[in-house]
Protein backbone atom coordinates (compact mmCIF):
# COMPACT_ATOMS: atom_id res chain seq x y z
CA UNK A 1 0.00 0.00 0.00
CA UNK A 2 2.34 2.84 -0.95
CA UNK A 3 1.63 6.34 0.72
CA UNK A 4 3.55 8.56 -1.91
CA UNK A 5 0.57 10.63 -2.24
CA UNK A 6 -2.70 11.71 -0.35
CA UNK A 7 -4.50 9.69 -2.74
CA UNK A 8 -3.34 6.58 -1.85
CA UNK A 9 -2.72 7.27 1.67
CA UNK A 10 -6.38 7.49 2.99
CA UNK A 11 -8.07 4.75 0.95
CA UNK A 12 -10.71 2.08 1.40
CA UNK A 13 -10.63 -1.22 1.02
CA UNK A 14 -10.37 -1.39 -2.57
CA UNK A 15 -7.84 1.12 -2.64
CA UNK A 16 -10.32 4.39 -4.04
CA UNK A 17 -9.41 8.06 -2.34
CA UNK A 18 -11.75 7.91 1.38
CA UNK A 19 -13.03 11.01 2.64
CA UNK A 20 -12.94 14.48 1.78
CA UNK A 21 -10.13 15.50 -0.43
CA UNK A 22 -8.93 18.45 1.24
CA UNK A 23 -8.88 16.67 4.51
CA UNK A 24 -6.83 13.87 2.71
CA UNK A 25 -4.28 16.13 1.57
CA UNK A 26 -3.80 17.94 4.98
CA UNK A 27 -3.61 14.21 6.48
CA UNK A 28 -1.02 13.53 4.18
CA UNK A 29 0.90 16.30 5.10
CA UNK A 30 0.89 15.84 8.82
CA UNK A 31 3.54 12.97 9.28
CA UNK A 32 5.69 14.35 6.25
CA UNK A 33 5.86 17.97 8.10
CA UNK A 34 6.61 16.00 11.07
CA UNK A 35 9.36 14.08 9.88
CA UNK A 36 11.09 17.14 7.97
CA UNK A 37 10.87 18.83 11.65
CA UNK A 38 12.41 15.81 13.57
CA UNK A 39 15.34 15.79 10.60
CA UNK A 40 15.75 19.30 11.44
CA UNK A 41 15.89 18.91 14.98
CA UNK A 42 17.65 15.79 15.41
CA UNK A 43 20.28 15.73 12.44
CA UNK A 44 20.94 19.15 11.30
CA UNK A 45 20.48 21.39 14.41
CA UNK A 46 21.14 18.65 16.99
CA UNK A 47 19.41 19.84 19.78
CA UNK A 48 16.88 16.78 20.03
CA UNK A 49 18.57 15.01 22.37
CA UNK A 50 19.82 17.85 23.61
CA UNK A 51 23.16 19.40 24.26
CA UNK A 52 24.39 19.49 27.61
CA UNK A 53 23.69 22.27 30.23
CA UNK A 54 26.18 21.50 32.83
CA UNK A 55 29.27 22.57 30.43
CA UNK A 56 31.24 25.61 29.79
CA UNK A 57 31.23 28.47 27.82
CA UNK A 58 33.83 27.40 25.64
CA UNK A 59 31.76 24.03 25.19
CA UNK A 60 29.04 25.72 23.74
CA UNK A 61 31.17 27.94 21.53
CA UNK A 62 32.23 24.83 20.45
CA UNK A 63 29.34 23.03 20.19
CA UNK A 64 27.83 25.72 17.81
CA UNK A 65 31.44 26.48 15.46
CA UNK A 66 31.00 22.50 14.92
CA UNK A 67 27.50 21.99 13.82
CA UNK A 68 27.57 25.83 12.56
CA UNK A 69 26.51 25.13 9.00
CA UNK A 70 23.78 21.98 9.89
CA UNK A 71 22.20 24.39 12.20
CA UNK A 72 21.95 27.38 9.71
CA UNK A 73 20.88 25.03 7.36
CA UNK A 74 18.43 22.93 9.44
CA UNK A 75 16.86 26.70 11.35
CA UNK A 76 16.96 28.32 7.96
CA UNK A 77 14.74 25.78 6.52
CA UNK A 78 12.65 25.14 9.56
CA UNK A 79 11.60 28.73 9.65
CA UNK A 80 10.55 28.80 6.11
CA UNK A 81 8.59 25.82 7.10
CA UNK A 82 7.26 26.60 10.16
CA UNK A 83 3.50 27.55 8.47
CA UNK A 84 3.32 23.80 8.38
CA UNK A 85 2.70 23.57 11.75
CA UNK A 86 -0.54 26.00 11.36
CA UNK A 87 -1.46 23.41 8.80
CA UNK A 88 -0.69 20.07 10.88
CA UNK A 89 -2.68 22.01 13.94
CA UNK A 90 -5.35 23.32 11.66
CA UNK A 91 -6.03 19.62 11.13
CA UNK A 92 -6.54 18.50 14.57
CA UNK A 93 -8.81 21.00 15.20
CA UNK A 94 -10.94 20.36 12.24
CA UNK A 95 -11.29 17.10 13.25
CA UNK A 96 -12.03 18.35 17.04
CA UNK A 97 -14.86 20.47 15.37
CA UNK A 98 -16.67 17.63 13.92
CA UNK A 99 -16.71 16.02 17.13
CA UNK A 100 -20.21 16.96 19.66
CA UNK A 101 -18.29 19.27 21.93
CA UNK A 102 -18.37 21.78 19.18
CA UNK A 103 -15.78 24.34 17.84
CA UNK A 104 -14.88 26.32 20.77
CA UNK A 105 -12.37 23.22 22.20
CA UNK A 106 -10.79 23.64 18.54
CA UNK A 107 -10.11 27.19 18.67
CA UNK A 108 -8.34 27.06 21.66
CA UNK A 109 -6.31 23.71 20.37
CA UNK A 110 -5.42 25.88 17.88
CA UNK A 111 -4.60 28.76 20.19
CA UNK A 112 -2.66 27.33 22.08
CA UNK A 113 -0.53 25.17 19.97
CA UNK A 114 -0.63 28.48 17.67
CA UNK A 115 1.29 30.88 20.81
CA UNK A 116 3.40 27.76 21.79
CA UNK A 117 5.03 27.65 18.81
CA UNK A 118 7.01 30.98 19.53
CA UNK A 119 9.02 29.54 22.60
CA UNK A 120 8.61 26.20 21.29
CA UNK A 121 10.71 26.22 18.22
CA UNK A 122 10.96 29.73 16.94
CA UNK A 123 13.11 31.41 19.95
CA UNK A 124 15.88 28.23 19.42
CA UNK A 125 15.83 28.35 15.92
CA UNK A 126 16.50 32.58 16.32
CA UNK A 127 18.59 32.18 19.06
CA UNK A 128 21.11 29.20 17.62
CA UNK A 129 20.79 31.10 14.33
CA UNK A 130 22.19 34.50 16.12
CA UNK A 131 25.51 32.46 17.53
CA UNK A 132 25.90 30.65 14.62
CA UNK A 133 25.71 34.67 13.05
CA UNK A 134 28.96 35.74 14.00
CA UNK A 135 30.81 33.16 15.33
CA UNK A 136 33.64 35.50 17.14
CA UNK A 137 31.27 36.96 19.59
CA UNK A 138 32.41 36.84 23.09
CA UNK A 139 31.91 33.21 24.41
CA UNK A 140 29.77 34.54 26.89
CA UNK A 141 26.97 36.21 24.83
CA UNK A 142 27.08 32.73 22.61
CA UNK A 143 27.03 30.60 25.83
CA UNK A 144 23.56 32.68 26.67
CA UNK A 145 21.75 32.18 23.15
CA UNK A 146 22.66 28.58 23.93
CA UNK A 147 21.22 29.13 26.97
CA UNK A 148 18.03 30.90 26.12
CA UNK A 149 17.45 28.07 22.63
CA UNK A 150 17.39 25.42 25.12
CA UNK A 151 15.31 26.52 28.09
CA UNK A 152 12.90 28.31 25.96
CA UNK A 153 12.76 25.16 23.26
CA UNK A 154 12.26 22.07 26.27
CA UNK A 155 10.35 24.47 28.66
CA UNK A 156 7.55 25.96 26.95
CA UNK A 157 5.23 24.03 28.82
CA UNK A 158 1.74 26.02 29.73
CA UNK A 159 0.74 26.68 25.83
CA UNK A 160 0.89 22.91 24.69
CA UNK A 161 -0.38 21.79 28.32
CA UNK A 162 -3.34 23.85 27.61
CA UNK A 163 -3.80 22.05 23.88
CA UNK A 164 -3.72 18.53 25.72
CA UNK A 165 -6.05 19.88 28.07
CA UNK A 166 -8.71 20.88 25.32
CA UNK A 167 -8.05 18.37 23.31
CA UNK A 168 -7.85 15.57 25.82
CA UNK A 169 -11.64 16.91 27.18
CA UNK A 170 -13.24 16.56 23.59
CA UNK A 171 -11.88 13.64 22.89
CA UNK A 172 -13.80 12.51 26.24
CA UNK A 173 -16.92 14.18 25.70
CA UNK A 174 -17.38 13.49 22.19
CA UNK A 175 -20.34 11.04 21.20
CA UNK A 176 -19.30 11.08 17.53
CA UNK A 177 -16.66 9.14 18.15
CA UNK A 178 -14.28 10.99 16.10
CA UNK A 179 -10.57 10.10 18.04
CA UNK A 180 -10.46 6.94 20.68
CA UNK A 181 -10.76 7.14 23.85
CA UNK A 182 -7.70 6.52 25.25
CA UNK A 183 -6.09 9.09 23.06
CA UNK A 184 -7.77 11.71 25.42
CA UNK A 185 -5.49 9.73 28.06
CA UNK A 186 -2.55 9.96 26.54
CA UNK A 187 -2.53 13.97 26.26
CA UNK A 188 -3.18 13.98 29.71
CA UNK A 189 0.07 12.09 29.77
CA UNK A 190 1.54 14.69 27.75
CA UNK A 191 0.27 17.22 30.33
CA UNK A 192 2.38 15.63 32.89
CA UNK A 193 5.40 15.87 31.40
CA UNK A 194 4.91 18.93 30.76
CA UNK A 195 4.52 20.00 34.67
CA UNK A 196 7.84 17.72 35.30
CA UNK A 197 9.11 19.83 32.78
CA UNK A 198 9.54 22.50 35.06
CA UNK A 199 11.88 21.70 37.11
CA UNK A 200 14.77 21.78 34.15
CA UNK A 201 14.94 25.88 35.03
CA UNK A 202 16.18 24.84 38.56
CA UNK A 203 18.99 22.06 37.51
CA UNK A 204 21.59 21.99 35.00
CA UNK A 205 22.51 18.19 35.84
CA UNK A 206 20.66 15.18 36.83
CA UNK A 207 17.53 13.83 36.15
CA UNK A 208 15.62 17.17 35.80
CA UNK A 209 17.67 18.84 33.75
CA UNK A 210 16.56 19.84 30.48
CA UNK A 211 18.27 16.51 29.33
CA UNK A 212 17.55 14.32 32.19
CA UNK A 213 16.10 10.92 32.43
CA UNK A 214 12.71 12.07 33.95
CA UNK A 215 12.80 15.86 32.42
CA UNK A 216 13.66 14.64 28.82
CA UNK A 217 13.85 10.96 27.92
CA UNK A 218 10.70 9.55 29.26
CA UNK A 219 8.68 12.96 28.05
CA UNK A 220 10.51 12.16 24.45
CA UNK A 221 9.41 8.53 24.69
CA UNK A 222 5.56 9.76 25.79
CA UNK A 223 5.76 12.03 23.02
CA UNK A 224 6.77 9.80 20.94
CA UNK A 225 3.80 7.07 21.18
CA UNK A 226 1.13 10.31 21.29
CA UNK A 227 2.51 11.66 17.99
CA UNK A 228 2.40 8.04 16.37
CA UNK A 229 -0.82 7.44 17.92
CA UNK A 230 -1.87 10.62 16.66
CA UNK A 231 -0.89 10.29 13.04
CA UNK A 232 -2.56 6.76 13.14
CA UNK A 233 -5.81 8.32 14.49
CA UNK A 234 -6.17 11.22 11.94
CA UNK A 235 -5.84 8.68 9.21
CA UNK A 236 -8.33 6.60 10.53
CA UNK A 237 -10.58 9.50 10.90
CA UNK A 238 -10.39 10.65 7.85
CA UNK A 239 -10.79 7.30 6.03
CA UNK A 240 -14.53 7.37 8.13
CA UNK A 241 -15.66 10.45 7.27
CA UNK A 242 -18.61 10.74 5.03
CA UNK A 243 -18.29 12.55 1.90
CA UNK A 244 -20.41 15.84 1.20
CA UNK A 245 -21.80 14.58 -1.83
CA UNK A 246 -25.53 12.61 -3.23
CA UNK A 247 -24.38 9.51 -2.52
CA UNK A 248 -24.09 8.20 1.40
CA UNK A 249 -20.64 6.63 2.31
CA UNK A 250 -21.26 3.15 2.84
CA UNK A 251 -17.84 1.39 2.06
CA UNK A 252 -15.73 -0.16 5.42
CA UNK A 253 -12.81 1.67 6.98
CA UNK A 254 -9.48 2.00 5.28
CA UNK A 255 -6.06 1.69 7.04
CA UNK B 1 -29.04 -8.07 50.97
CA UNK B 2 -25.33 -9.75 50.63
CA UNK B 3 -26.39 -13.09 51.71
CA UNK B 4 -27.27 -14.67 48.84
CA UNK B 5 -24.58 -13.01 45.77
CA UNK B 6 -22.58 -15.91 43.93
CA UNK B 7 -19.46 -16.97 45.42
CA UNK B 8 -17.22 -14.73 43.06
CA UNK B 9 -18.13 -11.07 43.45
CA UNK B 10 -16.91 -8.66 45.19
CA UNK B 11 -19.14 -8.14 48.80
CA UNK B 12 -18.72 -5.46 51.49
CA UNK B 13 -17.37 -7.61 53.47
CA UNK B 14 -14.49 -8.83 51.73
CA UNK B 15 -13.64 -4.96 50.74
CA UNK B 16 -13.78 -4.22 54.53
CA UNK B 17 -11.22 -7.27 55.03
CA UNK B 18 -9.48 -5.63 52.29
CA UNK B 19 -8.96 -2.53 53.50
CA UNK B 20 -8.26 -3.93 57.57
CA UNK B 21 -5.10 -5.54 55.88
CA UNK B 22 -4.19 -3.14 53.99
CA UNK B 23 -4.25 -0.49 57.19
CA UNK B 24 -2.15 -3.34 59.21
CA UNK B 25 0.16 -3.64 57.16
CA UNK B 26 0.60 0.46 56.69
CA UNK B 27 0.65 0.58 60.38
CA UNK B 28 3.12 -1.88 60.54
CA UNK B 29 5.63 -0.51 58.20
CA UNK B 30 5.52 2.08 60.50
CA UNK B 31 7.86 0.80 63.10
CA UNK B 32 10.34 -0.16 60.00
CA UNK B 33 10.22 3.39 58.70
CA UNK B 34 13.83 5.44 59.06
CA UNK B 35 12.47 8.56 60.15
CA UNK B 36 10.71 6.53 62.94
CA UNK B 37 13.99 6.57 64.98
CA UNK B 38 16.16 9.65 65.65
CA UNK B 39 19.74 8.05 65.70
CA UNK B 40 20.82 7.58 62.09
CA UNK B 41 19.71 4.43 60.57
CA UNK B 42 21.69 1.68 59.25
CA UNK B 43 20.21 0.25 55.61
CA UNK B 44 19.48 -3.02 55.46
CA UNK B 45 18.57 -5.39 52.76
CA UNK B 46 16.54 -7.61 55.08
CA UNK B 47 14.28 -5.07 56.04
CA UNK B 48 14.00 -3.40 53.02
CA UNK B 49 13.19 -7.15 51.09
CA UNK B 50 10.26 -7.16 53.92
CA UNK B 51 9.23 -3.97 53.28
CA UNK B 52 9.42 -4.43 49.25
CA UNK B 53 7.20 -7.54 49.99
CA UNK B 54 5.05 -5.80 51.81
CA UNK B 55 3.92 -3.37 49.21
CA UNK B 56 3.68 -5.94 46.78
CA UNK B 57 1.38 -7.51 49.11
CA UNK B 58 -0.93 -4.26 49.28
CA UNK B 59 -0.48 -3.36 46.16
CA UNK B 60 -1.87 -7.05 45.17
CA UNK B 61 -4.67 -6.32 47.35
CA UNK B 62 -5.61 -3.17 46.09
CA UNK B 63 -5.39 -4.09 42.49
CA UNK B 64 -7.14 -7.52 43.03
CA UNK B 65 -9.78 -6.58 45.59
CA UNK B 66 -10.51 -3.05 45.23
CA UNK B 67 -9.99 -2.63 41.62
CA UNK B 68 -11.34 -6.16 40.81
CA UNK B 69 -9.06 -7.95 38.87
CA UNK B 70 -9.70 -11.11 40.48
CA UNK B 71 -12.86 -10.97 38.36
CA UNK B 72 -11.56 -9.60 35.13
CA UNK B 73 -10.15 -11.52 31.97
CA UNK B 74 -6.64 -13.45 32.20
CA UNK B 75 -4.79 -10.80 30.44
CA UNK B 76 -5.37 -7.84 32.98
CA UNK B 77 -4.76 -10.59 35.79
CA UNK B 78 -1.18 -11.27 34.35
CA UNK B 79 -0.36 -8.29 33.01
CA UNK B 80 -1.40 -6.56 36.74
CA UNK B 81 1.13 -9.19 38.17
CA UNK B 82 3.62 -8.71 35.58
CA UNK B 83 3.86 -5.17 36.46
CA UNK B 84 4.12 -5.64 40.41
CA UNK B 85 6.61 -8.10 39.81
CA UNK B 86 8.86 -6.81 37.17
CA UNK B 87 9.07 -3.34 39.39
CA UNK B 88 9.68 -4.98 42.70
CA UNK B 89 12.29 -6.95 41.58
CA UNK B 90 13.75 -4.57 39.39
CA UNK B 91 13.63 -1.98 42.88
CA UNK B 92 15.18 -4.81 44.52
CA UNK B 93 17.84 -5.23 42.13
CA UNK B 94 19.00 -2.12 41.76
CA UNK B 95 18.85 -1.72 45.57
CA UNK B 96 21.23 -4.62 45.93
CA UNK B 97 23.87 -3.77 43.61
CA UNK C 1 -25.28 -22.32 42.98
CA UNK C 2 -25.68 -18.93 45.14
CA UNK C 3 -24.53 -19.45 48.68
CA UNK C 4 -23.24 -16.97 51.08
CA UNK C 5 -20.01 -15.98 51.20
CA UNK C 6 -18.06 -18.42 53.52
CA UNK C 7 -14.71 -17.30 52.39
CA UNK C 8 -13.97 -15.58 56.07
CA UNK C 9 -12.52 -18.68 57.28
CA UNK C 10 -9.71 -18.46 55.14
CA UNK C 11 -7.31 -15.87 55.47
CA UNK C 12 -8.09 -12.24 53.91
CA UNK C 13 -5.07 -12.62 51.65
CA UNK C 14 -6.92 -15.24 49.82
CA UNK C 15 -9.22 -13.33 48.34
CA UNK C 16 -8.06 -14.28 45.03
CA UNK C 17 -8.40 -17.44 45.80
CA UNK C 18 -12.06 -17.37 47.01
CA UNK C 19 -12.89 -15.40 44.06
CA UNK C 20 -13.51 -18.46 41.90
CA UNK C 21 -16.32 -17.10 39.31
CA UNK C 22 -19.27 -18.94 39.65
CA UNK C 23 -21.47 -20.88 37.29
CA UNK C 24 -22.47 -19.32 34.18
CA UNK C 25 -20.69 -15.97 35.12
CA UNK C 26 -18.39 -14.67 32.59
CA UNK C 27 -14.48 -12.71 33.55
CA UNK C 28 -15.69 -8.83 33.45
CA UNK C 29 -13.54 -6.16 32.80
CA UNK C 30 -14.29 -2.91 35.34
CA UNK C 31 -14.95 0.34 33.59
CA UNK C 32 -13.82 0.20 30.05
CA UNK C 33 -10.74 -0.29 28.11
CA UNK C 34 -9.72 3.10 27.76
CA UNK C 35 -9.78 3.92 31.20
CA UNK C 36 -7.31 0.60 31.35
CA UNK C 37 -4.62 1.82 28.78
CA UNK C 38 -4.82 5.17 31.00
CA UNK C 39 -4.21 3.23 34.37
CA UNK C 40 -1.31 0.52 32.80
CA UNK C 41 0.33 3.52 31.01
CA UNK C 42 0.63 5.46 33.86
CA UNK C 43 1.66 2.86 36.16
CA UNK C 44 4.49 2.48 33.39
CA UNK C 45 5.53 5.82 33.38
CA UNK C 46 5.58 6.49 37.04
CA UNK C 47 7.29 3.06 36.97
CA UNK C 48 10.37 4.52 35.21
CA UNK C 49 10.21 7.44 37.16
CA UNK C 50 10.30 4.80 40.29
CA UNK C 51 13.38 3.18 38.35
CA UNK C 52 15.36 6.27 38.07
CA UNK C 53 15.01 7.34 41.52
CA UNK C 54 16.25 3.82 42.42
CA UNK C 55 19.34 4.20 39.99
CA UNK C 56 20.38 7.67 41.56
CA UNK C 57 19.89 6.52 45.06
CA UNK C 58 22.21 3.38 44.37
CA UNK C 59 24.58 6.10 43.58
CA UNK C 60 24.51 7.80 46.77
CA UNK C 61 22.65 5.72 48.94
CA UNK C 62 24.17 7.38 52.68
CA UNK C 63 23.09 10.94 51.41
CA UNK C 64 19.61 9.50 50.78
CA UNK C 65 19.37 7.73 53.68
CA UNK C 66 20.27 10.37 55.84
CA UNK C 67 18.01 13.26 53.49
CA UNK C 68 14.75 10.39 54.17
CA UNK C 69 14.81 10.58 57.86
CA UNK C 70 14.03 13.84 57.84
CA UNK C 71 10.61 13.16 56.20
CA UNK C 72 7.61 12.72 58.75
CA UNK C 73 6.49 9.29 58.69
CA UNK C 74 3.40 10.18 61.05
CA UNK C 75 1.98 12.13 58.25
CA UNK C 76 2.71 9.58 55.83
CA UNK C 77 1.28 7.00 57.71
CA UNK C 78 -1.70 8.77 57.98
CA UNK C 79 -1.46 9.38 54.38
CA UNK C 80 -1.93 6.02 53.19
CA UNK C 81 -4.26 5.32 55.59
CA UNK C 82 -6.39 8.11 54.27
CA UNK C 83 -6.23 6.78 50.48
CA UNK C 84 -6.43 3.14 51.21
CA UNK C 85 -10.29 4.49 53.23
CA UNK C 86 -10.94 6.57 50.34
CA UNK C 87 -10.42 3.64 48.38
CA UNK C 88 -12.57 1.30 50.25
CA UNK C 89 -15.41 4.18 49.74
CA UNK C 90 -15.00 4.16 46.19
CA UNK C 91 -15.22 0.41 46.09
CA UNK C 92 -18.24 0.60 48.61
CA UNK C 93 -19.99 2.99 45.86
CA UNK C 94 -19.40 0.95 43.07
CA UNK C 95 -21.18 -2.15 45.05
CA UNK C 96 -24.10 0.09 45.55
CA UNK C 97 -24.22 1.37 42.10
CA UNK C 98 -24.86 -1.72 40.72
CA UNK C 99 -27.25 -2.96 43.30
CA UNK C 100 -29.27 0.38 42.22
CA UNK C 101 -28.74 2.47 45.53
CA UNK C 102 -27.64 5.55 43.56
CA UNK C 103 -28.08 7.70 46.92
CA UNK C 104 -25.71 5.56 48.68
CA UNK C 105 -23.48 5.15 46.20
CA UNK C 106 -23.19 9.04 45.55
CA UNK C 107 -22.49 9.67 49.29
CA UNK C 108 -19.49 6.84 49.11
CA UNK C 109 -17.94 9.04 46.51
CA UNK C 110 -18.58 12.13 48.62
CA UNK C 111 -16.44 10.55 51.38
CA UNK C 112 -13.76 9.48 48.51
CA UNK C 113 -13.52 12.67 47.83
CA UNK C 114 -13.28 14.17 50.80
CA UNK C 115 -10.88 11.69 51.90
CA UNK C 116 -8.68 13.05 49.10
CA UNK C 117 -9.22 17.00 49.67
CA UNK C 118 -7.92 15.75 53.19
CA UNK C 119 -5.10 14.14 51.70
CA UNK C 120 -4.13 16.92 49.66
CA UNK C 121 -4.07 18.99 52.24
CA UNK C 122 -1.49 17.13 54.61
CA UNK C 123 0.66 16.89 51.38
CA UNK C 124 0.62 20.71 50.92
CA UNK C 125 1.48 21.32 55.08
CA UNK C 126 3.75 18.35 55.22
CA UNK C 127 5.60 20.05 51.68
CA UNK C 128 5.42 23.74 53.45
CA UNK C 129 6.98 21.89 56.56
CA UNK C 130 9.86 20.47 54.67
CA UNK C 131 10.47 24.07 52.57
CA UNK C 132 9.99 26.26 55.99
CA UNK C 133 12.82 23.92 57.49
CA UNK C 134 14.83 23.92 54.69
CA UNK C 135 14.50 20.76 52.77
CA UNK C 136 14.30 22.24 49.08
CA UNK C 137 15.37 20.67 45.94
CA UNK C 138 18.72 21.47 46.17
CA UNK C 139 19.10 18.38 47.41
CA UNK C 140 18.76 15.20 45.30
CA UNK C 141 16.29 12.84 47.39
CA UNK C 142 14.21 16.06 48.07
CA UNK C 143 14.56 17.13 44.66
CA UNK C 144 12.77 13.34 43.50
CA UNK C 145 10.48 13.69 46.38
CA UNK C 146 9.19 16.76 45.32
CA UNK C 147 8.67 15.97 41.89
CA UNK C 148 7.20 12.30 42.30
CA UNK C 149 5.02 13.52 44.92
CA UNK C 150 3.96 16.42 43.00
CA UNK C 151 3.20 14.26 40.03
CA UNK C 152 0.90 12.48 42.49
CA UNK C 153 -0.84 15.42 43.75
CA UNK C 154 -1.42 16.15 40.02
CA UNK C 155 -3.24 12.51 39.59
CA UNK C 156 -5.26 13.60 43.22
CA UNK C 157 -6.61 16.75 41.58
CA UNK C 158 -7.61 14.92 38.38
CA UNK C 159 -9.13 12.14 40.41
CA UNK C 160 -11.18 14.67 42.48
CA UNK C 161 -12.26 15.84 39.11
CA UNK C 162 -13.31 12.18 37.78
CA UNK C 163 -15.38 11.79 40.86
CA UNK C 164 -17.17 14.65 40.64
CA UNK C 165 -18.18 13.65 36.80
CA UNK C 166 -19.10 10.04 38.64
CA UNK C 167 -21.13 12.13 41.25
CA UNK C 168 -22.57 14.08 38.10
CA UNK C 169 -23.60 11.01 35.83
CA UNK C 170 -24.95 9.21 39.27
CA UNK C 171 -27.40 11.74 39.97
CA UNK C 172 -28.62 11.93 36.42
CA UNK C 173 -31.50 8.79 35.76
CA UNK C 174 -30.74 9.50 31.81
CA UNK C 175 -26.55 9.40 32.73
CA UNK C 176 -26.19 5.98 35.48
CA UNK C 177 -23.74 3.29 33.75
CA UNK C 178 -22.04 0.76 36.24
CA UNK C 179 -18.96 0.77 33.94
CA UNK C 180 -18.97 4.84 34.12
CA UNK C 181 -18.85 4.22 37.54
CA UNK C 182 -16.60 1.40 37.58
CA UNK C 183 -13.97 3.26 35.08
CA UNK C 184 -13.90 6.15 37.81
CA UNK C 185 -13.07 3.88 40.33
CA UNK C 186 -10.60 2.44 38.40
CA UNK C 187 -8.76 5.21 38.12
CA UNK C 188 -9.07 6.42 41.77
CA UNK C 189 -8.09 3.34 42.65
CA UNK C 190 -4.95 3.37 40.99
CA UNK C 191 -4.05 6.59 42.74
CA UNK C 192 -4.02 4.63 45.97
CA UNK C 193 -1.87 2.32 44.32
CA UNK C 194 1.14 4.62 42.96
CA UNK C 195 0.45 5.87 46.65
CA UNK C 196 1.38 2.73 48.36
CA UNK C 197 4.44 2.31 45.95
CA UNK C 198 5.63 5.86 46.87
CA UNK C 199 5.12 5.22 50.81
CA UNK C 200 7.26 2.56 50.69
CA UNK C 201 10.24 3.55 48.24
CA UNK C 202 10.30 7.14 49.79
CA UNK C 203 9.08 7.26 53.00
CA UNK C 204 9.86 3.62 54.57
CA UNK C 205 12.62 1.60 52.61
CA UNK C 206 16.40 1.64 53.59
Amino acid sequence: MSILSPDRYITRADKSPAGRPDVRLVTWFFPVWYAAFGVIICLLARVTPPPRPDVSAADKVAFMTTHALTIQVGFVVLLILLGGAGMTNALVAYQMSRMSTGPVLAYAYIGGMGVGALPGFLLVSVCFLTATFRPDRDPELIGLLYDLGMLSYNGSLGCFSAAYLVLAIAVLYDKNEIFPKWFAYLSIWQIVTEVIATQMFVFPAGPFAWNGSISFWVAVVVFSVWLGSLIFILRNTAAREPVDTDETFQGPTAG
Amino acid sequence: MTDTTPKGTTTERKLLWAWAVLVLITVGSWWLAPAHFTDTMQPSAGVTALLLAMMAVKCRIVMRSFMEVNHAPRWLKVGTDGWLAVLVVTVFAIYLI
Amino acid sequence: MTHSDSSLTATARDTDRAAQPSVGRAAHLPGDIHMWVMVLGDLIIFSSYFVIFMIYRSMSPEAYLRAQQHLDINIGVVNTVVLLTSSWFVARSVLSARAGDHTRAIRFVYAAGACGVLFMALKGYEWAAKIGAGYTNSEEFFSFYYVITGVHFLHVVIGLIVLGVVIRDLRNPARRRTSMVEAGAVYWHMVDLLWVVIFTLLYVMR
